[in-house]
Parts: C-alpha cells; structure tokens; sequence
C-alpha cells in the first residue's frame, strides 16, 4: 500500500444524520490519508467528520507521540471547517498542527476565518485557550514537497469562493481531490437579443471556459483515485443550480474517463439525497458506462478505506 | 538629486497611490451592490476605465493569486476566478480620483482623455479583426489601446502647471505632445507609462505599446503587430479627433505603417462611426448609474 484513503465525511453542505442516510453518512467532508508503512498522517478537510478521525488519531497515533499533522482544507465554506472546534488535538498540549487552505480576495487571514470558529458566541472555547501549537498557512496554486517522499500539488477550482483541488504524489501512486467544483463555463454566452450580448466576449469565454476546464482535467490525468464533486445529476443542475459550485455524476465520470483515471469517487452527496435515491442514480450510472471504460466508479461512503 | 531623477521619483510616488478616472466609478459602486449585475456588466464598467483595468489586471497577476500563466483578458479573468472575486478586487482597487482637482490648471479633462483612450481601445481592436488576428488575443489590443496614454495621468496631476505649458508649446509650435513634454518636463508620457506598467506588472506587450507608441523605427521586440496597431489607432483619434488628449499637433503615420498592417487610410472612415457607436453606448451605460 502506497496511500491509504479513509472518508470520514461525505456529505455537502450540512449534515445530515438520520435514517436515511445511514448507509453512506450524513457528516461533511473530511478525509484521512495515510503515506506507506510508517502511515503519515495528512488530512484533507476539517467538516464534521473530522470529529469521529480524532478519536481515531487519539487511538492510534498518541502512543507513538505527540500528534503532529497537516490538515489541508480545499476552501473555508463552513461544511468544510464546522468541525475544527471539535478535532481534540487543537486542545492537547505537545500537539502541533499546520492547517493550509486557501483564502478568497479581501478575506481576513486563515487564523481568523477557520479559528474565529472558537469564539464566545459560537463556542464556549476561545481561540487563545488552545493548548496544540496551530500554524494557519495560506496556499495557492503551487507543487511542494512535503517530505518522506509526498510531492503535493494545488489548482485552483471554479467555485464561489477560492477553492483548491490536491494532488498527492508517492511512491509511483496519485491521489487528487476536485472537490467543491463546477465546470468552468461561458457565462458571457447570453442570447443575441440579450443588451449584455458582446460577440466578442463570447468567443472569448467558451475558449477560456474550455482552456480552464482542459487544465483541470490535466491536474487529475493519470490519477489512481479521484475524489470528486457530484453533488447533483445533470438534470437538476441545468434546472437552476448553475453558478452554485458543483458538479454533476455525468460531468464527473466523462472528465475523470477522458483524463485516464482509475478509480473515481463520486464525492460531496447532496444533503436531500437519500440512501436509496443515490443508489438508485449510481445503479443507472453504471449501467450507462458499462463497457466503455476501465475506470472504476463508486460512491463515496463515510467509514470506508480506499488503498492504492 | 538632479531635477528629473526628482521629477520620477514624485511621479512613482503619486502611481503608488493613483486613483481611476471618476468616469466608471458610481458605476462600478452599482454593480457592486446589485446581485443580478451580469459578467458583461461588469466586464463592461472594468473595461471602460483604464486606470481600474490595470489595476485590476495587476491584482489577478499579482502574488495573491500566484497564477502560473499571465492573464490579459479580463473575459477570462471573469470565468476563472468568478464575478463575485473580479467584483471584489475592482471594488477595493477603484478609487475616486480624476486628472486633475485642480481645475485652473487642468491641461486635460476627464472626459476628453477618457473618450481618446477608448477610442484608441476600439480602434485597434477593430483594426485587428480586420486583418484576423488571433480572436484570443483581441482582448490584448483592446487593452493595450486602452493604456497607451496611461503616463499622461501622473504629469496632468502631479505636474499640472509644467503640463499646462507643454500643452501650450504644441499649440505655439506645432509640436507633438511627447516633444513638448520633454522640454518642459525632461521626461514624456512614454516613459511615465512604463513606470506605470511597470508597477502593475502587465507584462512586455503592454509595456512595449506604452513606450515605443511614438517611437515605432526604433522598436527592436517582437510585439511589433500590437504596437503598430495601437499607432494607427492613436493617429486615427488624433486625426478624427475623438476625444482629446492634448495631441493637436501628431506626427503623420509612416506610409510604412499602413503598408505593413495592410490597412489604407480609407479604413479609418469604415471605423469611425463604428468607434462613435461604441463610445456613445459606453456613455450611456455609464450614465444609468446616475439616474
């Protein structure tokens, strides 16, 4: 096993606990990767599940030391960070976390939009009362090495706010996250009898649109798994939730197919979606891809444990 | 310090802090605030002020973002980074300001300079449909046009008095403008321009155009196809007298110029009423913004 992949949380934009959606869990994201024998810790996203991956990581990892961890959140919408109050190791001492992530235009500093969580009116713990030494350290689109042979990449996402994909490199294996994301798209494509209709511009942003897209699809080519947004199908997602962020099953499985990856991870579930309805749509994925590629597709599912 | 090193030294002081033309300013504070503003809204009010469009064009270039490749369209600008940032950074960046709240001294007007850089925009965005250049370049003529008298802003504000005689010389001598500058101020718009573009980081074609629009035989670089374009452009304006930006007197355009663009001098009359037409609807999308 090169990289062990576990999904503490699955869901979008809130959670959802219940009975129907106890098969594939109702917390928000978070992912617990884990790099070769001696299981480096890194997490991606700090949404509600992360509450259950510190219990684990109290488990597992304090006995062989202090914690000491990287957690990269693609962006700072709240499903993504609602669970930084409630990961355990920001209150231990000897604890020392680095949280990456990146900041939109104007926005306070990542201390203030992912800390300020820890604040009296939120939170009966103050930011200044945590124990663990916290660094915040704002990302961009760049390639790092993050030692003992973990090379990470960053691309910048199409969402409302700056979001980030990953891509992890080591030992020959990829791992990349496209999550929250929507297809780049020409939204100066209005109607010729539209006032804002600018031939120019439209010419101009299908091929920006289809350039950006190319680029996103290049920063996941070849990966061995993907995790990726399909928080709505194409259906609902022409009916009037363009512009909101996301992608859907049909968008995620034709660029994961054409960009050579092998397994793809159908990612941040809609909260609406029941148990059953999303088995339902991946029932019918599948038997529409069936045949016409290799890649593997499956739906994400809080508890399970990929290896690559 | 001699009195041009001086001269710089004020003129880098006040770009630090310039601010965009009053034109599209309560405009931009309109869309700002209103949700249902479209992306050519806003692309439109960015685009129709060339100090917020090299500010803005600064910020996307800028390490905030870190981009790997350099972004000269404000199309695609709007489509990677989305509405809401674009909206963000041309909010933060668009200062009220104006040439010159010195109106006794006031070598050029708002209006008069705002109209001639549009005019320079839309000419040689045109000029290079014509001859079928690259639709994704478009954006980068228009842009460039748009800039090329950037350095004027600076010596009307800051030297307003020296302006106001350079300006007086061209009329008593019938020079152009970048001579009389010089004599008067020991430096021309050209060279402010590049401290201009300089500072917002928008890359060597741009700042090719800024400093060699007068100086075309001694361009050596390879962005000779948008600067010639903007030349014409600049001749166009000044000859139809579009707008006003203190040039009464311009050097003619080399013969060579139309020879090696492959335009005639019949083509300016095909643009200009184009160019009236697109000033005309940028003045009225400006104006809904008072009413």
């Amino acid at each position: 096993m090169a990289i062990r992949v576990t999904f503490w949380g699955v869901r979008g934009s809130i959670p959802t606990p219940g009975p129907t959606t106890v098969r594939y869990g109702g917390n928000t994201a978070c992912l617990e990767l884990r790099f070769g024998a001696q299981e480096k810790l890194i997490i991606i996203d700090a949404g509600s599940g992360i509450r259950e991956l510190a219990g684990e990581i109290l488990k597992k990892d304090l006995k062989k030391g202090p914690i000491d961890t990287k957690i990269f959140l693609t962006h700072t919408h709240w499903d993504h960070i609602m669970g930084f109050p409630f990961f355990t190791p920001i209150y231990m001492k000897g604890a020392k976390l680095e949280v990456y992530g990146p900041v939109s235009f104007e926005d306070e500093g990542l201390d203030s939009v992912v800390g300020g969580q820890l604040q009296y009116r939120y939170f009966p713990v103050n930011m200044g009362q945590l124990e663990a030494d916290i660094q915040y350290i704002r990302l961009m689109e760049l390639t790092k090495d993050l030692g003992d042979g973990i090379r990470m990449t960053t691309k910048y996402l199409n969402h409302p706010i700056t979001v980030l994909g990953y891509r992890f490199e080591y030992q020959g294996k990829i791992f990349c996250t496209a999550y929250d994301h929507e297809p780049y798209r020409n939204i100066f494509d209005v109607p010729k009898d539209d006032p804002s209709y600018v031939e120019a511009a439209v010419t101009e942003g299908a091929q920006a649109a289809k350039e950006e897209n190319e680029k996103v699809q290049e920063f996941f080519r070849g990966a061995d798994l993907l995790v990726h947004d399909t928080q709505y199908t194409q259906k609902e997602y022409e009916a009037g939730k363009r512009g909101w962020g996301h992608s859907s099953f049909e968008w995620a499985i034709k660029s994961a197919h054409k960009a050579g990856v092998k397994r793809l991870i159908l990612f941040h579930h809609d909260p609406d979606r029941s148990d059953d309805k999303l088995e339902e749509l991946y029932g019918g994925y599948l038997a529409k891809i069936k045949g016409k590629t290799k890649m593997v597709v499956a739906l994400a599912k809080e508890g399970e444990t990929i290896e690559v | 310090m001699n009195d041009k090193a001086q001269t710089i030294a004020a003129i880098k002081n006040y770009i630090s802090r310039m601010p965009s033309l009053p034109i599209a300013w309560s405009k931009i504070q309109e869309i700002s605030k209103n949700p249902r503003a479209t992306p050519a809204d806003l692309n439109q009010v960015i685009s129709l002020d060339p100090v917020l469009m090299g500010r803005v064009m600064k910020l996307i270039n800028s390490a905030y973002y870190g981009l790997n490749t350099q972004i000269t369209s404000l199309v695609r600008a709007i489509i990677m980074l989305g509405v809401n940032t674009v909206k963000n950074l041309a909010l933060s960046t668009a200062v009220l300001g104006g040439l010159s709240n010195k109106s006794n001294f006031q070598a050029l007007n708002n209006d008069g300079f705002w109209r001639h850089s549009l005019c320079v925009g839309v000419a040689a965005k045109l000029i290079a449909i014509k001859r079928r250049r690259d639709p994704k370049q478009l954006e980068e003529y228009f842009v460039s046009g748009l800039l090329h008298d950037i350095g004027k802003i600076p010596l009307n504000n800051k030297l307003s008095t020296e302006y106001v005689q350079a300006l007086a010389l061209t009329d008593k001598e019938h020079l152009p403008l970048y001579i009389t500058e010089e004599r008067t101020m020991e430096v021309n718009h050209c060279e402010v321009g590049r401290l201009i573009v300089n500072n917002w980081n928008l890359g060597v074609a741009m700042e090719d155009v800024v400093f060699f629009h007068h100086f075309l035989d001694s361009y050596p670089g390879e962005n000779r196809d948008v600067l010639l374009t903007v030349a014409a452009a600049n001749y166009f304006a000044n000859a139809y007298q579009i707008g006003f930006s203190g040039d009464r007197y311009p050097e003619s355009l080399p013969p060579s110029v139309y020879e090696e663009l492959k335009i005639t001098r019949d083509y300016f009359d095909e643009v200009e009423s184009k160019v009236n037409g697109e000033i005309e609807k940028a003045k009225i999308f400006l104006q809904v913004a008072h009413q």
